[in-house]
């Protein structure tokens, strides 16, 4: 009976088991073989040892250009999507009239397609008819060419990310909600002030949820593409080519699987590390309430 | 439900009732329109008949005229059906189609990947599929840009069906506006500089409120000015080469003079490129280099508009009647099914067969023809009488200046990072030179690394 019940069980989570083995499982050990070797889809692969990844550390420019990109758009827009995220939240936890409203506002740009934003976020940053230079010219300030600029293509992403806040602001939200109340009238009872509130129980008692979305910001951040990929293909002069689309390039352009692969492989070793240091980290400012 | 039931529905509960049954309606409607009215796209006319699959990249009104290239094709010979499929995203899909043992019988390509497919095998040697003596005959009528940009490493993988040549339209009015006669357009790029100098527009702050001339593309550049990314003698790439350098300095010259920002700002202000929208139509631009499709498009969209055309002046040292040039392509991948009725087709509308009867497909499309027999048919020549400016790119197509993107198997990399440095030296963030020798470096570590890739060490 019991191994029937068994089989049952097995057999009502086999479409997971078999989706996750089949489309998920041998997805990634192929792609850690092919990683060691030469594939250009047409035909069969040929091992080659070490030598995509020695190519990619010795041998092309553009990798260390691609993951510098990466790395300056993870180091601003994680933070600044936590900041913004965390005081948006606070704000829309407020108790006033047609405060659904105001929390539906700022959600509803994160279920706006991706593609959608970044046609929108074109419009917006168009240098000459633009809303943001039109603003900026109102205040007589000549705003830049954005996305046609170098130095701003990167920044421009980033605040199109922050735009987009919305979806870990809800998270945030939810974990403002959970904090008990009688922390704040205890606080309140000793005198803390607003600032002293926010610093000493506020901050403490959603760094879980901070944590976790730190987390998975970063591991987003590292895999960007889409935006970067409708929107400026890479360029201007390589200030967007972030590793993702790098790796785009060479597996589906240059028709080099093996090296692609070995291009996934190195972003997967990077974001294991640095999610590990983060998980090394938390001891120390993550509060679980214990 | 009985009657007791029925009495204590109230109003809420009513409503849910009907909605079921509005949604049990609703399902059963569609379950009935999709067992009795609907019926699936009709995959083939001609049963009995030997299917060629006829992947290409066209939609809308450039899909009707595929699709009727196809249908004369079908009508004319009993032995194969053409069944054309608009692919989006064309090239990836036919990748994988390939590496999955399914690829099409024939598909429409822009050239850059005859060098990269050729070389890893996935294409069929079309030189070795034909009657020799039929190969021969063939390549020794078309254009020799048409011969370069279909043959890689001694054989021919790709047949054009129909070429692009840029050239010069120019409105006569903003001529005369700035005191210049239109019937005498440059005939040298320096006089082309001074020329757009006295065209271009600006507001009261100095913003541009019209492009009297700026250039794109180095490759046409190259070109124009006798310098080429590929030595056919040596068999490498040239991207240093002393004409490539200048043709470069020139472009970023007109950075320097007008701003490389400024022109960015105005083009940013303007709508697409696309057909209608085309900003040359609306005034926005005297004079730009653009390819012959724009003519049909402005006989479509503004037939009134005031305009001329005209090779690309040289400069001093430079090369008559040059630019680069592209086209579409009909290859046939190595796997395909059934390569005899793919060639037939690809032979039927580009005119190898029949030029006269080929030569009007090419009306519909408004194409370059791949031979001077196509060129010379009376309906084409009959188009030509039609559309006047056109004759500017027909007399291009047999010059011996135009050039094709090089053979080599990393052409998608070098084109990409020719656009780099075209970049980087119109934005003046390195000289000429150094953006060129910049991207030969990468290009060379590049070519070495697929070598590498393909040839691995044993």
């Amino acid at each position: 009976m019991a191994r029937r019940q068994n089989l049952t069980g097995w057999l009502f989570a086999s479409p997971v088991v078999i989706g996750l083995l089949v489309f998920t499982g041998y997805p990634f050990l192929a792609s850690l073989y092919l990683s060691f070797c030469e594939y250009d889809i047409f035909n069969p692969p040929t091992w080659v040892g070490l030598n995509n990844y020695r190519i990619l550390f010795t041998r092309d420019p553009l990798f260390w250009t691609s993951l510098k990109n990466v790395l300056y758009y993870t180091v601003f827009a994680v933070p600044m999507g936590i900041t913004f995220g965390v005081a948006l939240a606070m704000l829309l936890d407020a108790k006033i009239k047609g405060i659904s409203v105001y929390r539906t506002i700022f959600f509803l740009p994160s279920i706006v397609p991706v593609v959608a934003t970044s046609v929108l976020w074109l419009w917006l940053l168009n240098p000459r008819i633009g809303l943001v230079n039109t603003l900026l010219r109102l205040t007589g300030v000549a705003g830049p060419t954005w996305l046609g600029d170098p130095a701003w293509s990167k920044p421009s992403l980033i605040f199109m990310g922050v735009w987009g806040v919305g979806g870990s602001m809800i998270i945030y939200l939810a974990g403002l909600k959970d904090i008990p109340v009688t922390l704040y009238e205890a606080a309140l009872v000793d005198g803390a002030s607003t600032w002293q509130r926010i610093r000493h129980v506020t901050l403490p008692m959603i760094t879980p949820v901070i944590f976790f979305n730190l987390v998975m910001g970063l591991i987003g951040s590292f895999q960007y593409f889409t935006q970067a990929f409708i929107m400026t293909g890479g360029g201007p002069l390589d200030s967007t080519l972030f590793y993702a689309l790098h790796l785009f390039y060479q597996a589906f352009m240059y028709l080099k699987m093996g090296y692609a692969s070995a291009m996934a492989w190195v972003l997967f070793v990077i974001v294991v590390a640095v999610t590990a240091v983060v998980f090394k980290t938390q001891g120390r400012w993550v509060h679980y309430g214990r | 439900m009985d009657a007791e039931a029925r009495a204590r529905l109230t109003p809420v509960g009513m409503a849910l009732l009907v909605a079921r049954i509005a949604s049990v309606a609703a399902a059963v409607a569609v379950a009935l329109w999709l067992y009795l009215g609907y019926t699936p796209p009709k995959r083939s006319s001609y049963p009995g008949r030997e299917k060629v699959i006829f992947w290409h990249m066209w939609t809308s009104n450039w899909a009707e005229v595929i699709n009727n290239i196809c249908r004369r094709f079908n009508e004319s010979q009993e032995r194969y059906e053409v069944v054309p499929l608009t692919v989006c995203g064309g090239s990836l899909k036919t990748l994988i189609a390939t590496a999955g043992g399914d690829p099409p019988d024939c598909m429409g390509q822009w050239e850059t990947v005859i060098p990269a497919w050729a070389e890893r095998g996935a294409l069929t040697p079309l030189d070795e599929l034909m009657e020799p003596g039929d190969w021969a005959r063939l390549r020794d009528k078309m254009y020799p840009a048409v011969r370069e940009i279909g043959t890689y490493k001694g054989h021919f993988y790709g047949l054009a069906t129909g070429m692009n040549i840029w050239a010069c339209y120019y409105r006569p009015s903003h001529f005369k506006e700035a005191g210049f006669d239109p019937d005498k357009f440059p005939k040298t790029l320096e006089e082309l500089d001074a020329i757009a100098e006295k065209l271009y527009r600006y507001d009261k702050n100095n913003n541009i409120t019209r492009i009297g001339f700026t250039p794109w593309g180095l490759s046409h550049w190259i070109a124009l000015f006798g310098g080429t990314l590929f030595d056919y003698d040596r068999n490498e790439l040239s991207i240093c080469h002393p004409r490539n350098i200048d043709a470069l300095a020139w472009m970023a010259g007109y950075s320097n003079k007008y701003g490389y920002d400024r022109v960015l700002q105005f083009q940013a202000g303007l709508p697409s490129t696309m057909e209608a929208s085309w900003p040359f139509m609306s005034g926005a631009y005297s004079i730009v280099v653009d390819g012959q499709w724009r003519i049909q498009q402005i006989f479509e969209y503004m037939p009134n508009l005031d305009y001329r055309t005209a090779p690309i002046p040289p400069p001093a040292g430079g090369k008559e009647n040059a630019c680069w040039s592209n086209g579409n392509f009909m290859i046939i991948p190595s796997g395909a099914k059934n390569k005899k009725g793919a060639l037939e087709f690809m032979s039927f509308w580009s005119g190898v067969s029949d030029p006269a009867r080929a030569a009007e497909f090419y009306t519909w499309g408004g194409w370059l023809p791949i031979t001077p027999d196509v060129a010379n048919a009376p309906i084409y020549q009959e188009y030509i009488r039609k559309f006047p400016e056109f004759k500017t790119f027909v007399d291009i197509m047999s010059s011996p200046n135009v050039q094709v993107t090089p053979p080599t198997p990393v052409q998608a990399y070098l084109m990409h990072r020719l656009g780099w440095a075209e970049d980087a030296a119109r934005r003046e963030v390195m000289s000429p030179k150094a953006a060129l020798e910049t991207i030969r470096d990468e290009v060379d570590r590049e070519l070495k690394n697929t070598r590498v890739s393909l040839k691995p060490a044993s």
